[in-house]
């Protein structure tokens, strides 16, 4: 460190000279003089010891840095002597540059971040897109394949020894219960992944052992691996746990041993699984559902680790006819037209080093735009500060000049200012630290309000202080320039001559531009919030076509502890019975996915006496089951036909409810009461017969189309699917995991009463979640709500700073030109007169400014289209809104001032300065 | 910033002819700086006072130039002081300084009692 050796050889410095002047007064004291004496003469002849210190310290070359003290210390002793200025900017700074530490926090934390694994940067994944989680067809219309089925996986593992590790791992994830002894069971993530998992990421275990290739062989006992924080939060930290069994399902598994600390798997997600199987043991808690066993269904993620210089182009090619040979030898892909697809279907090898990039791409351009109108606030906030200085150098003009003229030079000048720019700026980000954190905690909060052991933490990492810092300093370059430009300018004979009695002032034009500038980045702001919050309300607000209020959601897992299909009826009856006896309850229902809880099940809709559809026809549908009284419960009509009713029992005629949006696509200008439609193979386009239509709603995307969607009654199972697992995912299709409750009024302990009613039930039948479904709705806008509150939070921030800026630079033009007014009224001006003046001014930079923000915040909008629900990019009532609400706080912040300026008394004015 | 542009004028006067003398001083053994301003003094038969002033600049200039090495040691009464040596950059440097020394020395006398 250059400062610490200059600190020292400073105070040798001082013990050397201190010596001299020791030796020379033992000297005389030894020659007979009296030590006061001695030392008096010693003095006398030594002379000024700082000064010559000083000299002697300017030889070392360290000046530079000595000056640089200096300036701190001056800089120091500037701000000190204002408190007020300090404050305001410091805060000021804070605000701007704490809203961007908070930003980066998460961009750094998502969008930034490698695997805590050994090499990250080998890691490739085999597919780039998301689509998840369970598929039977091509993916994407360009043929790019993300999703790949168990076979397949094996396949290009075998095709391609580039890979030194190649694992799979599910795409989706699982809830389960779990249970340890005889403690109650626990809902928990988990996620199946291959035997060479640890291996391929290089993770190694942090008690016990990981996953191997042995553990992932059929038949194997079952085992999983623990994460560290599931172990620390869920099972105290009991190193007896290794080696332990636990209950996933009721089946027991093994626990082999427990993840390293900070390892939270292959992807960044608000719920990191608990838990990681081996695939193997997919079977053993899926049975003939499973997906392991099915060649064709799509279901993993490959990820590996490239030898190193690998050429990715090449294995990307290779991979690419890989899969396509692999695809012409499957019927389900090849057959009704699918073989002239399979020539477009490839794959795109993705860098992996950051993990599967799923929450990446989800608030990707959400963090963008963030850290564009953060910057934006910061701009705001250095205009504001930079006129703040202007206003004070220009005050401390007077002083500039002097020096000048007493010879220092002007870059002297120019640095000193500077160093207290960059000086202040530290200092706001010291204090922007602390915004940053309430901000980033805050953010992480309402954007993933359920998240458990999210690996996104909002303490600043050293990379987000390292950004502070950078851009601390920048900020305080940012606006320190101009000002410190403009005060070396000084004229040393100014001083002499009273340069505070002009009307025409140098500095007031780069202080009417930045407030031009302030003037438009916030209309930008402001527009862009009224934008968003509009946008949010239409997302909120729309019409999603069900009932949710009074309604509440409970979620349960009857195949988890254990209820055998036989069993469902008789639980299902009892809580219908039961949650219908209590008081103030309009319906009961049960259902196996509610809308909008973010889950659906989807299959292939094949109408009795139509031909198979090909890979790529649209016969796709979401269904859903539910009991008799499921539309009444979420307030959705019957338009055609009839409900459900008591009559459909397990043998009557198997019927469906359609939605609108399904009798369109698939009877269009039929009558499709009475249609029989069937899934997945020709031979059961028979099985359903349509006995209703109702209203469509939204089901899953809250922002898309009604898209086509049918339910079928709790009571019916299909008993006629001849393929093991067809039928096994059949009736797995018979647990509810929901009950809705819709009351005329809710209780005012409703939870309580509802874990309740369903201990008494059966009190092994846990409740997972409780919740209002408002909320419930309300969940699938955490991200758009964060946005619009955020860029609210901007344009609010934007509004006050460049009313602040306004009013404090007609505050400043008032004290400067007290004279010019006095004079001007003293020959005759009326105050009304003097108020239009001083407005007139103020007025034109906010006009010039809306002239700039308007078409930068089109430009703005155009680029926020995407994010838009229902809200044009160029809304004319947000533009409006924008427009008035600048003008009015504009004016208001022009206005105080202006009314100063009449109310001064022309004597006085002319008897001053 | 007035007083200190002075300062420098008055060692830039001395300057050469200091360094000179301090140079010489040193080959007779390493010195700590009042040492070396007693030596000039008591050498130049009192005449030549080197004020601390000068001295120190001085000193450390010749130390930043590689001339002098300095160590701090005990001195003969016991105190700690900065003592300084000679180097052999030093000692050229001093060879040459002595011969311009000669030379402006000759050329001032030439000119001085030139008819």
């Amino acid at each position: 460190m250059r400062l610490f050796r200059f600190l020292r050889r400073k105070s040798d410095l001082t013990e050397e000279l201190e010596t001299h002047l020791k030796m020379a007064i033992t000297e005389r004291v030894a020659r007979g003089q009296s030590p006061e004496d001695a030392r008096k003469a010693a003095l006398h002849e030594f002379g000024n010891v700082p000064m010559i210190a000083d000299a002697t310290r300017s030889q070392w070359g360290w000046l530079r840095l000595e000056q640089w003290l200096q300036d701190v210390r001056y800089a120091l002793r500037q701000l000190r002597k204002e408190p007020a200025f300090t404050l305001t900017v410091v805060l000021t700074l804070a605000l701007g540059i704490g809203a961007n530490t908070a930003i980066f926090t998460l961009v750094q934390g998502i969008l930034l971040r490698s695997l805590p694994v050994t090499d990250p940067s080998r890691l490739y994944r085999i597919g780039d897109k998301n689509d998840c989680c369970y598929y039977n067809n091509y993916q994407n219309d360009n043929g790019d394949f993300d999703l790949f089925s168990y076979d397949l996986y094996l396949h290009l593992k075998q095709t391609a020894p580039e890979f030194e590790q190649l694992a799979a791992v599910e795409a989706g994830g699982n809830g389960f219960s779990v249970r340890k002894g005889a403690e109650p069971a626990r809902p928990m993530r988990s996620e199946y992944v291959s035997g060479n998992y640890f291996a391929t990421l290089g993770v190694g275990a942090y008690a016990g052992r990981v996953l191997n290739e042995n553990d992932d062989t059929a038949g194997a006992a079952p085992t999983l691996v623990l994460s560290y924080k599931t172990w620390q939060a869920d099972f105290a930290a009991d190193p007896a746990i290794v080696g332990s069994t636990i209950y996933v399902q009721l089946h027991p598994f093994v626990v082999a041993g427990i993840a390293p600390p900070g390892f939270f798997g292959d992807r960044i997600i608000s719920n990191p699984p608990d838990f990681w199987m081996p695939l193997a043991s997919e079977p053993v808690l899926e049975g003939a559902n499973s997906a392991l066993k099915n060649t064709d269904e799509l279901w993993l993620y490959p990820l590996g680790r490239v030898r190193p210089a690998t050429n990715i182009q090449a294995l990307q090619a290779k991979l690419s006819v890989a899969l396509q040979q692999w695809l012409t030898t499957r019927p389900t892909y090849a057959d009704h037209g699918g073989v002239a697809l399979i020539p477009r279907q490839h794959v795109v090898l993705a860098p992996a080093g950051g993990g599967i990039q799923r929450l990446q791409q989800q608030t990707g351009t959400g963090l963008r735009m963030m850290m564009i109108l953060s910057t934006v606030v910061l701009l705001i906030a250095c205009a504001n500060v930079a006129n703040l200085l202007l206003a004070r150098c220009t005050a401390r003009r007077a002083d500039v000049a002097v020096r000048i003229a007493l010879g220092a030079s002007r870059f002297r000048v120019i640095r000193e200012i500077l160093t207290e720019s960059v000086l202040l700026s530290l200092m706001g980000g010291a204090a922007g630290l602390a915004v940053a954190y309430a901000g980033s905690y805050m953010m992480l909060t309402l954007a993933f309000p359920s998240a458990k052991n999210m690996p996104v933490q909002a303490l600043p990492s050293t990379a987000v202080l390292a950004f502070t810092f950078v851009v601390s300093v920048l900020t305080g370059i940012v606006f320190g320039t101009v000002p410190a430009w403009l005060a070396s300018y000084a004229h040393p004979a100014d001083a002499l001559r009273g340069v505070n009695r002009s009307t025409a002032d140098r500095s007031s034009l780069p202080q009417r531009i930045l407030i031009v500038f302030q003037v438009a980045l916030s209309m930008v702001l402001l527009a862009g919030a009224l934008l968003m919050t509009k946008s949010l309300h239409h997302l909120e607000h729309q019409n999603f076509g069900i009932a949710t209020r009074n309604r509440y959601v409970v979620s349960i897992d009857p195949k988890g502890v254990g209820y055998t299909v036989d069993r469902l009826p008789a639980l299902y009856q009892q809580i219908e019975d039961r949650f219908a006896a209590l008081p103030g309850m309009a319906n009961v229902s049960l259902v196996r996915y509610i809308p909008l809880g973010g889950n659906m099940w989807g299959s292939c809709v094949i109408p009795q006496g139509h031909t198979a559809p090909g890979p790529k026809d649209p016969c796709f549908a979401a269904w859903d089951r539910a009991s008799t009284r499921f539309f009444e419960s979420i307030g959705v009509p019957i338009v055609r036909g009839r409900n459900f009713s008591a009559q459909d029992t397990a043998t009557s005629q198997q019927v469906v409810l359609v939605n609108q949006a399904f009798a369109r696509h698939f009877f269009p200008n039929q009558d499709p009461i009475g249609k029989h439609f069937g899934v997945g193979s020709i031979q059961y386009s028979g099985a359903f017969e349509i006995a209703g239509v109702f209203a469509d709603f939204k089901m899953t995307d809250p922002r898309g189309e009604v898209r086509p969607l049918f339910f079928r009654p709790s009571s019916q199972l299909f008993p006629g699917y001849k393929e093991p697992d067809v039928d096994a995912a059949e009736k797995s299709s018979m647990y509810l995991n929901f009950i809705i409750l819709d009351f005329v009024q809710a209780p005012p302990d409703v939870e309580t009463l509802t874990r309740r009613t369903l201990a008494a039930i059966d009190p092994n039948l846990p409740v997972m979640h409780f919740s209002p479904y408002d909320a419930e709705v309300a969940g699938n806008f955490n991200q758009d709500r964060l946005l619009a509150r955020l860029t609210s939070g901007f344009g609010a921030l934007a509004l006050i700073l460049a009313s602040v800026g306004l009013y404090g630079v007609m505050s400043y033009f008032v004290v400067r030109r007290t004279s010019e007014i006095g004079i001007r009224m003293a020959l005759g001006a009326a105050r009304s007169g003097v108020v239009a003046m001083m407005l007139r001014g103020a007025l034109w930079q906010i006009l010039i400014g809306l002239a700039i923000g308007i078409p930068a915040a089109l430009l703005a909008g155009h680029f926020m289209a995407s994010l838009l629900y229902g809200v044009k990019p160029y809304d004319p009532l947000a533009f409006f809104g924008a427009m008035a609400m600048l003008t009015i706080c504009a004016a208001v912040a022009g206005f105080i001032p202006s009314r100063r300026a009449a109310s001064i008394d022309p004597m006085k004015a002319l008897r001053a300065d | 910033m007035a007083t200190k542009t002075k300062y420098q004028n008055r060692i830039e006067l001395l300057q050469g002819t200091l360094d000179m003398l301090i140079l010489k001083t040193l080959q007779w053994g390493e010195q700590h700086g009042y040492g070396i301003s007693q030596a000039i003094r008591a050498s130049s038969g009192e005449v030549l006072q080197v004020e601390t002033g000068s001295l120190y600049p001085a000193l450390h200039r010749l130390e930043h130039q590689g001339w002098v090495e300095a160590e701090w040691r005990k001195s003969e009464s016991n105190q700690r002081a900065k003592y300084y040596r000679i180097t052999k950059l030093g000692k050229e440097q001093l060879a040459s300084d002595y011969e311009r020394w000669g030379r402006m020395v000759a050329t001032i006398e030439a000119i001085m009692t030139a008819k």
